[in-house]
């Protein structure tokens, strides 16, 4: 591979004049129309949609659902889902770290310069990109416990039991907030050592064992740490993973530009996902709605 | 002999086209007329001020719109037209608690064209954004990314971060509720950080909520900080398109 690629650079004619073509006209040329054309559909947009202006700041009016600006949506999805500090800053600053070091991980320079230039790099992009969309969609609307809505409203509609209510036994599956209170956490408690789990997970003593002074306890809130942080991050890092045993497997994955490929289409097809759901898709209380349901109260 | 020497008559439309392209004072500006030989429409490529941006020549498949759609270029041209309606917007705006909702009411009622500059910059906006997320996808997905490119990668980037920034900066201006809750959403989540999140949150705001200094640091970022940052990164970013051989191609 390295061989052949240093191979062409190096029969590479110095200046190849005759694929070249001059600035003036071609490129200009395309760059003034591309620009008129946006000039004049921006002018058409502008003439017809105002930009919108509500009522005058009001610090004691909030209104209800409060949202950021759309292109931080996927962030405030993000909050819905997992402890603020992981959703607001550690995610985003780890998303754009990796994003800006793409090229220093991929370095092979075959397949530059072309639109997907690897043999399944169409594939790899769909699927990615797909089954991100997805299973964000699938695990948003887990959250949102749209699956037991759902399930009550069919089998009640059926006929088949007219007070139909999700079963207490799967009272754990309702959100990932039923992973904390679903599961009877003190009546599954053994002992370690002078430990009881989970009760004494809670907090961690982070005292001198064997003196008097008292353990300075460091909280570890244990249930929600697991449904707001284990398993938020744990899905984050475990879904890219399977996403690149499974192309393997299929036989996709030659090179790192695949996996690549693969991974960043993954993560457009979050990215859209989240945004148009945190725009369009929440109501009152952060709920999910369709958008025709959705109305803005000011409390 | 005498009669062929005469010039031939102008025709009414050369009278035209020497009476606005062959004066004292066009000729001024522009030394030369239409650049109508290659080695003239290179030299005007290569002497002006904002076509020197360019290459006097390019790759073939370069000029194909499906190669780049033109992406980058237009995320530029947003930028300009922002400037422009920007510093139009300037005009009319007192960025203080008690004027600044007042100022773009009045902008929208009494100004000739307010409301069409308010919306121009708003939709100029969102679309910057769709377009940079657009230009980075179409860069990655023609691995223009690759080496000797990494850089230019990592500056656009830092781009995105600033065009994101600029617009949210932007966003708590109008002072509305819109604004206004959109901010302390944003600030909040700022203020979860695991470390210095309190303190970073009030520096950006000037205060623990959003209030007067909130108004004044957003507006100065906005008018004049991050348009500087944001227009020493577009410059290397260009300089390096240049530098590493202009747009990637296969091998
Ligand atoms: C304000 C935002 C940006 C502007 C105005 C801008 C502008 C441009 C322009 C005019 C080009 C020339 C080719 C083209 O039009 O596609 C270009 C190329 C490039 N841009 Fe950007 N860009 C921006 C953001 C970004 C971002 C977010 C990235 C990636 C994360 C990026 C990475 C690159 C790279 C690697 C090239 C070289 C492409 C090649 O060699 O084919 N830029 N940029």
């Amino acid at each position: 591979m390295v061989s052949r690629a240093a191979a062409a650079v190096r029969t590479r004619p110095r200046r190849e004049r005759e694929q070249e073509v001059l600035v003036w006209p071609d490129l200009v040329f395309i760059e003034f129309i591309s620009a008129l054309i946006f000039s004049i559909a921006l002018m058409v947009l502008s003439a017809m949609v105002n930009a919108p202006l509500l009522n005058r700041a009001d610090p004691d009016t909030t209104p209800n659902p409060s949202k950021a600006p759309w292109y931080f949506l996927n962030l405030q999805e993000l909050l819905l889902h997992m402890e603020p500090a992981w959703a607001g800053v550690i995610v985003p600053t780890i998303a754009l770290v990796l994003l800006a070091a793409i090229p220093y991980w991929d370095r092979d320079q075959e397949g530059q310069g072309v639109w997907f230039g690897t043999k399944f790099a169409g594939r790899l992009a769909i699927f990615g990109f797909t089954a991100a969309t997805l299973i964000t969609s699938l695990l948003i609307i887990w959250d949102g416990s749209l699956h037991v809505v759902w399930t009550e409203n069919i089998i009640r509609g059926l006929g088949l039991n007219s007070d139909f209510s999700w079963p207490g036994g799967l009272d754990w599956f309702r959100n990932l907030r039923g992973f904390d209170t679903g599961i009877p956490w003190d009546s599954l408690g053994f002992t370690i050592g002078g430990f009881t789990m989970f009760a004494d997970w809670r907090a961690i003593p982070l005292g001198i064992p064997g003196t008097t002074t008292d353990p300075w306890l460091l909280n570890l809130n244990f249930p929600s740490f697991l449904s707001q942080q284990i398993i938020p991050v744990a899905t984050m890092v475990g879904l890219p993973v399977l996403f690149v045993l499974f192309c393997k497997a299929l036989g996709w994955i030659h090179t790192r530009r695949d996996i690549a490929l693969l991974i960043f289409s993954a993560f457009i097809g979050v990215y859209l996902t989240t945004t148009i759901v945190g725009t369009a898709f929440r109501g009152q209380g952060q709920d999910l709605k369709p958008p025709w349901d959705i109305v803005v109260l000011e409390e | 002999m005498a009669n062929l020497e005469r010039a031939p008559r102008k025709s009414f439309n050369d009278l035209i086209y020497d009476l606005i392209f062959k004066n004292y004072v066009w000729q001024s500006i522009f030394r030369t007329g239409y650049p109508n030989t290659p080695r003239n429409q290179m030299l005007a490529v290569a002497t002006n001020v904002f076509l020197h941006l360019h290459p006097t020549r390019i790759h073939r498949t370069h000029v194909k719109i499906t190669h780049t759609y033109c992406l980058g270029g237009l995320s530029f041209f947003m930028f300009l037209g922002l400037t422009v309606t920007g510093v139009l917007l300037m005009f009319y705006y007192v960025p203080s608690v008690e004027r600044a909702y007042q100022d773009i009411q009045a902008l929208e009622a009494n100004v000739r064209f307010g409301q069409l500059l308010r919306n121009m910059h708003r939709w100029m906006a969102h679309a910057m954004i769709i377009l940079v997320l657009l230009h980075m996808m179409r860069v990655f997905y023609t691995g223009a990314y690759k080496p000797p490119r990494e850089f230019n990668w990592v500056v656009g980037v830092v781009l995105f971060i600033l065009t994101l920034l600029l617009s949210f900066t932007g966003y708590l201006l109008p002072w509305d509720q819109l604004a206004f809750w959109a901010i302390t959403v944003g600030t909040t989540m700022v203020g979860s950080a695991p470390v210095l999140g309190d303190e970073s949150k009030f520096l950006l705001l000037g205060g623990f909520s959003v209030g007067p200094n909130a108004l004044i640091r957003f507006y100065t970022l906005h008018v004049i900080g991050l348009p500087l940052v944001i227009s020493i990164f577009l410059a290397v970013h260009f300089w390096r398109v240049r530098r590493d051989g202009g747009l990637a191609r296969p091998l």
